[in-house]
């Protein structure tokens, strides 16, 4: 029994706007989505990798500072890989840092920052969404809440922002936020002072590299979501994606690296050449063009951006068209 | 507090309403009409839920469908359908409605405590809404339609999956809201008893076009005056007597008399007949027009 009932009152409070309601969707979902213990557990380990990253840049700016150090970084870990690269190869942009690493802290950061994005959380991001996205939107079909939500002063694309702004946190939470810190923190270690002047552009590259990675993959994650009402579906959809793209650019190489010795397959491979068959090696190759780590020869991946809008375009409009679609049933 | 005119919905080749008027004036209206008859269709055209073929007018002096989005905040919807959100608890999904329609953090957390409490909803606020049954989902529905305290309140089959008890308290909550809180109700039911007991106006909708809209009272008067008198037992004695009496006195079954001409202030001529003929008589009533009866005429006319 409540302690104190006062019957039905009237309120005549004053209202918060109606164009940023999506907002309270964003929140529930969050505040869902924060108070599952097993999720809190993978984010946190999903920023380990930030701590490997802010170390390398440690390590690196310590290096320009000493000698022997500097000496013994490049030969163990890049030596034998920038000798034996192929001339598109990764390895190679890195060059002129083993010979002048002074000159090469942006260059160094970057490659830092783009492994951080392009390996550890590409993959988590790949299996974060894959166990969140898939309910936002078809439990809410399953359920019917949808009508909960479109009988409020809500319009489908809030609907649709609000849920994508759920993804965007957990991938900020997991991708972006880390990167900053691992700026931050280099930023901190560094041993110049014109360190913040050197590398100045790095944050919004680190922002931009963010949004390519979040928005074509939360516009697939939740139009999956929204074709269905089982979660399970969608989820099985989103892993199917990933590691078919995933297999075919690696079969597709192996035909075409026929020949060429083990080491230099590997690096050509991860290179690519059918990386528009594989979503995680196109997004890595957007990433790359983004941190400024192609060979100066090479132009802008017109058809991998257009590709990537597409994506996004065509992912968002499905979820929109569903939902919009639910209310005519 | 509602008029549209013109209001045509299509869905694709079928039609759902037809160049439909429906006006609703402030208290409780009824919208009655068989299965597929475009009640629900039109509730989703007044939220803007479903773009309409043509239409426009007023909702609380507000233009349709042109201020749709905004008129939202002004209206409380219950849903006909089992809808609810996964994995929020009662408390926290009447919150987020709250939010939804623009009450602020803590505002919201306050007016859906008071508001679970008008709907008797009480420890169960704390639990998660895939574990309520029927009928608390039902008062689950009916809080978060209220929590921003609409001026117009579309309630959809409110009554589904209630046991009687429960049924009346939510019929009264209905008509406290109405008659002590000046909302404006529109009641979507099948349940005939419902709209009798609680409704001002009634609107019957019948393959997508309104076939009346008429206030219960004058539906309900009959054309000619008359008395209903349930007796206990000996009916054809009261017959006799009354027409006895110069009465048009008609036979409705076993138990039961239609006395013609008779106004409810010359009840009393009734009881001295039946006590000068020695029968007990059960209830005296004013005759009416049998809601049930206008409704399958209307119905049953296609």
């Amino acid at each position: 029994m409540p302690v104190l009932d006062v019957g039905y009152r009237k309120w005549n409070g004053e209202r918060t706007s109606s164009y940023f309601r999506w907002w309270v969707v964003a929140w529930s979902g969050i505040r869902l989505l924060l108070a599952g213990t097993a999720l809190r557990r993978v984010m946190i380990v999903a920023t380990i990798p930030a701590l490997l990253s802010g170390v390398a840049i440690g390590v690196f700016e310590q290096a320009t500072v000493d000698d022997s150090l500097r000496q013994t970084v490049t030969r163990e870990m890049f030596g034998r890989r920038m000798d034996r690269a192929p001339r598109d190869s990764i390895w190679q942009v890195l060059r002129p840092a083993a010979e002048n690493p002074k000159e090469s802290r942006h260059l160094v950061w970057t490659f830092i920052l783009h492994w951080y994005f392009r390996y550890p959380q590409a993959i988590c991001t790949v299996v974060m969404l894959g166990l969140v996205a898939p309910r936002l939107i078809s439990y809410d079909l399953r359920s019917r809440g949808y009508l909960l939500y479109l009988s409020r002063p809500l319009t489908p694309w809030s609907y649709l922002i609000g849920k994508a702004s759920v993804l965007y946190f957990l991938l900020a939470m997991i991708t972006t936020i880390p990167a900053l810190l691992i700026y931050l923190a280099g930023i901190l270690m560094s041993t110049s002072s014109s360190a913040i002047l050197e590398t100045w552009d790095i944050p919004l590259r680190i922002l931009f590299s963010t949004g390519v990675l979040v928005l074509p993959t939360t516009a697939v994650a939740l139009a999956l979501s929204s074709l269905t009402e089982e979660s399970r579906f969608a989820g099985f959809g989103w892993f199917a994606i990933w590691i078919v793209g995933w297999v075919t650019y690696i079969v597709m190489n192996a035909t075409l690296m026929r020949g060429i010795n083990r080491f230099e397959r590997r690096m050509v491979q991860e290179e690519g050449y059918y990386y528009y068959l594989s979503p995680y090696h196109l997004l890595g190759q957007l990433q790359r063009e983004i941190f400024g780590l192609l060979p100066s020869d090479k132009g802008v991946d017109f058809l991998g951006w257009i590709l990537c809008v597409a994506i996004t375009i065509l992912g968002y409009g499905i979820a929109y068209r569903r939902i919009s679609q639910t209310l005519k049933a | 507090m509602i008029d549209i005119r013109g209001l045509t919905k299509n869905y694709g080749m079928r039609s759902a309403l037809q160049s439909v008027d429906f006006v609703v004036q402030p208290g409780i209206t009824g919208l009655l009409g068989p299965n597929g008859s475009g009640k629900s269709t039109l509730i989703k055209a007044i939220l803007g839920l479903v773009r309409v073929n043509s239409g426009c007018g007023t909702v609380l002096g507000m233009t349709w469908p042109n201020e749709v989005r905004a008129l939202r905040d002004r209206i409380g919807y219950l849903p006909e359908d089992d809808c609810y959100i996964l994995g929020l608890q009662g408390i926290e999904s009447v919150r987020l409605m709250a939010q939804l329609s623009g009450l602020p953090g803590a505002e919201a957390l306050r007016r859906a405590h008071e508001v679970m409490d008008f709907c008797d909803i009480e420890q169960e606020r704390y639990r998660n809404v895939e574990t309520y049954s029927t009928g608390m989902r039902q008062k689950l529905k009916f809080a978060q339609a209220l929590v921003h305290d609409p001026d117009l309140v579309i309630l959809d089959e409110p009554t589904t999956g209630l046991d009687p008890n429960q049924r009346e308290e939510f019929l009264g909550r209905i008509k406290t809201l109405a008659t002590e809180f000046g909302k404006t109700v529109i009641l979507s039911t099948h349940i005939l008893h419902d709209v009798h007991q609680i409704c001002d106006n009634v609107t019957v909708l019948v393959k997508g076009t309104v076939r009346l809209q008429e206030s219960l009272q004058t539906l309900e008067k009959p054309i000619h005056d008359g008395m209903h008198v349930v007796v206990v037992s000996d009916v054809q004695k009261l017959q006799d007597e009354l027409q006895r009496q110069q009465f048009v006195v008609d036979r409705l079954d076993a138990n039961s008399l239609f006395v013609h001409g008779l106004l409810p202030s010359d009840a009393s001529l009734v009881w001295r007949a039946a006590t000068s003929c020695g029968v007990i008589i059960q209830k005296v009533d004013q005759a009416r027009n049998s809601l049930d009866k206008i409704f399958m005429q209307i119905a049953g006319a296609d």
